[in-house]
């Protein structure tokens, strides 16, 4: 008895307690969904129908030959090379440029980070206007420097970069703020030592920024491949995939099948299957990077 | 310190309730005595949500409903947007908190077919008082699956032309006629043109959805071919007649140029409404959308004197949430779907009348196009609803296939007849899978 009580008593059991609530929710929104997830990836089932058989390791084995699976996987990877590195580097140069005491600093940097808080619907419209071939501001302003006219989200071949323009606007103001926050936590003590030893500025940057933004940057190749093999809203609200495919990526095609065909036929199955696939995927990435990642980032301490 | 543990059941407690408090439906009555509540879904209002004409008058109509029945209460609610509204039943049905009834697309019966809990209503359609044969026969068809009748009609439209009267005659082209052929509409469109201030000949949505499908099924028809072999078995739209109908479009956005092609079909109505383009086709739904246009509406060009459209016919869907629920829903809709509500409908939106009785009372269609000026030719258009899309469970994949045919020819990728054919191949594997 005495030994239950102490147990209730102890600082453990009171930490649980306050914990509950949010393990609860998670339980509740994030577990139970991917176990039911893992346990649909091995059935022949539509969402409307409640009719579930078992097919064992059928769904998975489709995955190998389906076209537009394998088109949409293309794309993901695609627009994640694309993604990544551009969005890093371009926020690390903004970082950089905002990182003085300048006047109006503080609307410069709000500048930046508004994006990010704009709904992506808003963003949408916004672009799908801005690059319209024939009436956009896009082609008029670069007809202005002699460029154009491009056919953007009209055109197969340039959706793809046109998407990864208009993600990359969208989301550079959040790499900005972790690489502002970065540099400001570099010493000045440093620089002004690499100054001294006759350092120049590529000299510094090289040397002292780059190795101690590192696990900033670290952080942000993690996250982004992240979002970006996961990318959803913008295809699905501004090109539908289209066109032709060329901007269908994995989670909206896993989105279409489940949702959009699949609701009497049983294809939901076969959608979970290729979510799963693509979970161990990014999970898998994530611990590569993190490992390397790791062993070339330097932390001070 | 030593109480502290007590808080371990209190919050506990808390979290429960706070789980359990909400029922968000607020569905069950019946039990305390009060009336009968039931959950009506619909789409109405623009796709930011904010209220229109449809909306009012749905609300208008359930109000007198209420207020005419102690015993029942219809709770409407505005779920999505009339796009979302199968995907986001899904999701409902899932949980088990699905509607009492809801607004969905009549091509959606095939898959709420496969719902449990979906109410069977040909008894019901049997009943004087529903006069189920009064409804256009068009719409009845499509709420048919397999023998069962699953849907109630709720609203009904066509396809037809729909053009800018002004930029017509400032360009000294004659206005369409009911005769027109697709070559004279597609040299109309040419004329129309003029790259210098942006203007097209006609806009098309080239998203590759079921909405650039349905611009394309009556011509094919028109043309003598159909989507599928009659068993349906086989994939038929890859028919000398397929690619003629293609073959007009692909050459009025590849040759011409006088088509603009709305890759995400999201620009249509602001350029027709702007004046960026003479014609599009489109249903009367749209009219609303072109307040700063004067336009003029004619039914679609034929091939061979053939000029027939296509109807895209939406239902209201019955839930069973229990038999008490279940009977009043069916009260409400026998009532809603009555042919003085249609009428009340039909001349507070514009939305085409359901019903024989109300398009033959005279003077209604004169009254119609007085409120709302072309509608009346959408109405008349109703007798030129002479096919229907298939109504099978894989539609929305074959659907897919052929969007994406018509869109690779639209875009130059393929020719009219490569993209048919690869489409075709691919509707004929999905086709052979076993059901």
């Amino acid at each position: 008895m005495e030994r239950v009580r102490r147990a209730l008593t102890s600082d453990h059991a009171i930490g649980w307690v306050f914990v509950a609530p949010s393990v609860l929710l998670v339980a509740i929104f994030g577990l139970y969904p991917i176990l039911s997830g893992l346990w649909l990836s091995f059935q022949k089932a539509s969402l409307l129908s409640p009719v579930r058989e078992f097919a064992g390791l059928e769904n998975y084995r489709a995955i190998m030959d389906d076209p537009r699976l394998k088109q949409a996987a293309i794309n993901t990877i695609y627009y994640t090379v694309l993604f990544v590195p551009i969005s890093i580097l371009g926020a690390l140069a903004i970082a950089i440029a905002l990182n003085r005491r300048i006047r109006f600093i503080r609307f410069y940097r709000l500048a930046v980070f508004i994006p990010v808080v704009t709904s992506t619907i808003a963003t949408g419209i916004m672009f799908l206007w801005l690059l319209d071939s024939t009436y956009g501001l896009a082609n008029w302003a670069l007809g202005g420097i002699g460029l154009g006219p491009f056919g953007f989200f009209e055109r197969p071949s340039q959706a793809m970069p046109s998407l990864v323009a208009m993600t990359i606007w969208g989301w550079l103001g959040f790499d900005t703020i972790i690489y502002l926050a970065a540099l400001q936590g570099i010493p000045q003590e440093l620089s002004e030592a690499a100054a001294i030893d006759g350092a120049g500025r590529w000299s510094t940057f090289r040397n002292v920024t780059w190795p101690l933004v590192g696990p900033a940057t670290l952080l942000l190749v993690v996250w982004s491949t992240l979002s970006a093999l996961q990318l959803f809203d913008e295809v699905f609200f501004v090109t539908k995939g289209g066109p032709l495919g060329r901007t269908s990526v994995v989670v909206f095609y896993v989105y279409r099948l489940a949702f959009e065909q699949g609701l009497a036929i049983p294809l939901a199955g076969y959608a979970a299957a290729i979510a799963y696939v693509l979970f161990l995927v990014v999970l898998a990435l994530a611990l590569v990077q993190f490992w390397m990642g790791n062993r070339m980032v330097h932390y001070s301490s | 310190m030593k109480k502290t543990w007590l808080i371990a059941p209190l919050l506990f407690a808390l979290v429960a309730a706070a789980c359990t408090g909400d029922d968000g439906d607020g569905g069950d009555g019946g039990d305390g005595g009060g009336p009968v509540e039931i959950v009506l879904w619909h789409g109405y209002g623009s796709a930011q949500g904010e209220p229109d004409a449809e909306w009012q008058s749905l609300l208008d109509r359930v109000d007198e409903f209420n207020a005419s029945r102690s015993d029942i209460r219809v709770l409407p609610i505005r779920c999505c947007t009339n796009d979302k509204a199968l995907e986001k039943l899904t999701v409902a049905l899932q949980g088990d908190e699905a509607p009492d009834v809801t607004y969905q697309y009549g091509s959606s019966i095939p898959q709420l077919a496969a719902a449990p809990s979906v109410v069977d209503l040909t008894e019901w359609s049997q009943d004087p008082d529903v006069d189920w044969p009064d409804f256009i026969p068009g719409a009845a068809a499509a709420a048919t699956y397999e023998g069962r009748i699953l849907g109630v009609p709720a609203l009904i439209d066509n396809l037809a032309i729909v053009y800018n009267k002004e930029l017509f005659d400032a360009a000294g082209v004659d206005h369409p006629s009911p005769d027109w052929t697709w070559d004279d509409f597609r040299a109309a469109a040419a004329e129309l043109t003029d790259p210098a201030t942006q203007t097209f000949g006609f806009a098309f949505p080239a998203d590759a959805s079921e909405d650039t499908v349905w611009h394309y099924d009556p011509m094919l028809w028109q043309a003598g071919g159909s989507i599928l072999s009659e068993d349906g078995t086989q994939a038929a739209f890859d028919s000398e007649a397929g690619v003629r109908a293609l073959e007009v479009l692909r050459a009025m956005a590849v040759d011409d140029g006088s088509m603009y092609l709305d890759l995400q079909n999201a620009k249509i109505d602001d350029l027709f409404n702007t004046g960026k383009t003479a014609m599009v086709i489109t249903g009367p739904w749209a009219l609303s959308a072109y307040p700063d246009v004067d336009y003029g509406v004619e039914v679609l060009p034929g091939f061979d004197g053939d000029h027939q459209t296509i109807a895209g016919p939406d239902m209201w869907v019955v839930f069973d949430n229990g038999e008490e629920r279940a009977q009043a829903a069916l009260e409400f809709v026998t009532w809603f779907t009555a042919p003085e509500q249609i009428r009340t409908d039909s001349l507070a939106t514009g939305h085409l009348p359901l019903r024989i009785s109300v398009i033959e009372e005279p003077g209604f269609t004169d009254e119609l196009e007085g409120s709302f000026p072309g509608v009346g030719v959408f109405a008349e258009n109703l007798a030129n609803v002479k096919q229907a899309r298939p109504v099978i469970a894989t539609y929305p994949q074959i659907s897919v296939a052929m969007g994406e045919a018509i869109v690779a020819a639209l875009l130059g990728e393929k020719t009219s007849q490569q993209a048919l054919a690869d489409a075709a191949e691919e509707v004929n594997g999905i086709l052979a899978l076993p059901a």
